[in-house]
């Protein structure tokens, strides 16, 4: 039986150390890759017949119940202000916001983008992300803020680009990171207050946005062609359709979520196929 | 191989006992706080290992909302590898049986190789599902250790037994021995449902596995020694603990389904998800009893006579009991 024992201990030491290797290996791998294939791509440059497409996403039905976020683990997030309630599905007015809005195919696929030089921000403040949605480029520079009278953890958890996990405790220096592979979305959260949830859209080209609390979007300066058009919502889901932005022509692509549908992400999964509600 | 009878030589060790129960007990403390720790998603709540935010101490500032889980699981988790320090020291200097000896050695190397996993899960979140699976199946394994050294310094396993046989078709102790490697696997495949490394299928076939294994040792058991106190009381507790888990795993699952668009973890889901944890850790204990008891009193062979095991004597036919 001590031998059975022995072997088995050994047997689990030795696969700590290969996962251990392993992981060591794979990050340093995924750090020397560094940026995707982009680089062999001509760079865009505009040639001033740019278009745009704007839209509304609708949400079809009633609105979900917002439900409490319950503070008083941490004093300090209960005693800050600011909402109180979760914000994964925001309708007003039967319009939808935080969808992230972005394109595919085209000239996104065969051309490369200049990387703006201002990083994006993402604020935490009353123990929320702020925002709760938004897009980045490829290697643009991504700060995080703490504005909160407590410590955070920022916990983006990637599938292509490589996970990390830092805390930033009150008044300390921004945090600032990059990521070098497209990935859309990346889910962030704050491990410490398991109600922080933000998702982040890391693509290759500056054609994104995301719809405001009245469900708009606009997603300027678009070169002409036919792209496919992603509708991306954290709970509701994926949606597509198929736009050609002549030149300098503005596009209107409208679009309706149904209430009901969800694709949230649990850990329901029956099968491959069926997700529990 | 291990003469789990009573060795001649070996004597009632109530240190060792005591150690050992205040181990398990601490065990289940630790397994709690673990469970509270997957079941608040707190795993990540502390970024570094082994200390938290830089320091072994952590500042009241910073044990608030999920660092409470996380660092009180590390602080228990020290305080178990203590334990078990002195345990396999106590058993070094005090204990008889070298086998018995050297199970305390597992049992802190188990403990210092858990620290270990633990601290690979924190420094690579990548690979979070992996390691979480594999630091559930070492906790798990470490308390089923730990009550084996409760069940081996026992004053129940002193007292003189007869021994009785076992029979031919479907012997009791190969039937106890599955279970107990059945049970094992069910609470690593529950670990890997909570952690998203798989889906619910092989947990749920897991437990109708468990349920046709536990319920065919109890019949078995009740059947052939249903007179016998020393194992059929370890047999009704594990049939009554195999009923509030089946109960517990269905309420966990529908409020977990239920409250998959909350914010964050919430009541109920929390509290059903540790008892379920709890209670599967303690179903697994109880088998590792039945298995050890049915090793000690029973023999090969339906036809073999009926001896008495007494600490004072070794019997000649025990020797081929090991496990």
């Amino acid at each position: 039986m001590l031998k059975r024992i022995g072997v088995a201990l050994a047997v689990i030491t030795m696969v700590t150390f290969l996962v251990s290797v392993g992981c060591r290996k794979r990050s340093k791998e995924t750090d020397e890759k560094g940026p995707d294939t982009a680089s062999a791509k001509p760079l865009y440059k505009a040639t001033g017949n740019e278009g745009s497409i704007t839209g509304k996403v609708s949400y079809e039905g009633a609105a979900p119940e917002l439900k409490k976020i319950d503070m008083s683990g941490d004093a300090n997030c209960a005693a800050a202000g600011g909402d109180k309630t979760a914000d994964d599905v925001v309708v007003t007015d039967g319009k939808l916001a935080n969808v992230f809005v972005y394109l595919k195919g085209g000239v996104t696929d065969k051309n490369r983008f200049d990387t703006p030089s201002e990083p994006v921000v993402l604020d935490q403040q009353g123990c929320r992300y702020h925002p709760r949605v938004f897009g980045i480029q490829v290697n643009q520079t991504f700060k995080v803020t703490n504005s909160d009278k407590t410590t955070h953890n920022i916990h983006p958890s990637p599938k292509t680009n490589p996970e990390w996990n830092r805390m930033q405790a009150q008044g300390s220096p921004a945090i600032e990171e990059k990521f070098g592979r497209p990935e859309t979305l990346i889910p962030v959260k704050c491990n410490q207050h398991p109600w922080m949830k933000a998702n982040i859209g890391v693509l290759s080209h500056p054609f994104f946005a995301v719809t405001a609390k009245d469900g708009t979007y606009t997603i300027k300066d678009v070169p002409p062609g036919t792209y496919t058009l992603v509708f991306w919502h954290e709970v509701k889901g994926e949606q597509t359709q198929q736009v050609t932005v002549g030149n300098k022509e503005t596009k209107t692509q409208d679009i309706t979520y149904k209430a009901g549908a969800t694709a949230r992400a649990t850990s329901m999964e029956i099968g491959p196929a069926l997700i529990l509600p | 191989m291990i003469d789990l009878k009573n060795e001649a030589s070996a004597g009632l060790n109530i240190g060792l006992h005591r150690i050992a129960v205040l181990l398990s007990c601490a065990t289940v403390v630790l397994l709690v706080a673990g469970a509270l720790v997957t079941s608040n998603e707190a795993g990540d709540s502390v970024p570094d290992w082994p200390v938290s935010f830089g320091r072994w101490l952590i500042s009241s500032n910073n044990f608030v909302a999920n660092v409470r889980f996380e660092y009180s699981h590390r602080v228990i988790a020290g305080i178990v590898g203590l334990i078990t320090l002195v345990l396999a020291g106590w058993a070094f200097a005090t204990e008889r049986r070298s086998w018995l000896r050297k199970l305390g050695l597992i049992a802190f190397a188990g403990v210092l190789a858990q620290a270990g996993i633990g601290g690979l899960r924190v420094l690579f979140p990548e690979y979070k599902a992996l390691i979480a699976v594999l630091h559930a199946l070492v906790a798990q394994s470490f308390f089923a250790i730990v009550v084996s050294i409760v069940v081996f310094t026992s004053r129940s396993w002193f007292e003189p037994r007869k021994t009785k046989p076992d029979s031919e078709s479907w012997p009791l102790r190969r039937v106890a021995s599955a279970t107990v490697g059945a049970v094992l696997i069910q609470l690593v495949l529950g670990a890997g449902f909570r952690h998203q490394a798989f889906g619910i299928v092989p947990h749920i076939v897991g437990a109708a596995v468990v349920t046709i294994l536990i319920v065919s040792m109890v019949v078995i058991l009740m059947r052939r020694h249903g007179e016998d106190d020393y194992l059929a009381r370890p047999g009704k507790l594990v049939f009554g603990l195999l009923f509030v888990q089946l109960c517990l795993g269905v309420a966990a699952y529908v409020a977990r389904v239920t409250s998959a668009g909350d914010p964050q973890p919430l009541e109920p889901m929390i509290s059903l998800t540790v008892a379920h944890l709890v209670v599967g850790a303690l179903t697994l204990a109880t088998t590792v009893v039945i298995a050890l008891r049915c090793y000690q009193v029973l023999e090969a062979g339906a036809d073999k006579a009926v001896d008495t095991i007494n600490p004072g004597k070794l019997h000649s036919s025990a020797r081929g009991a090991a496990v």
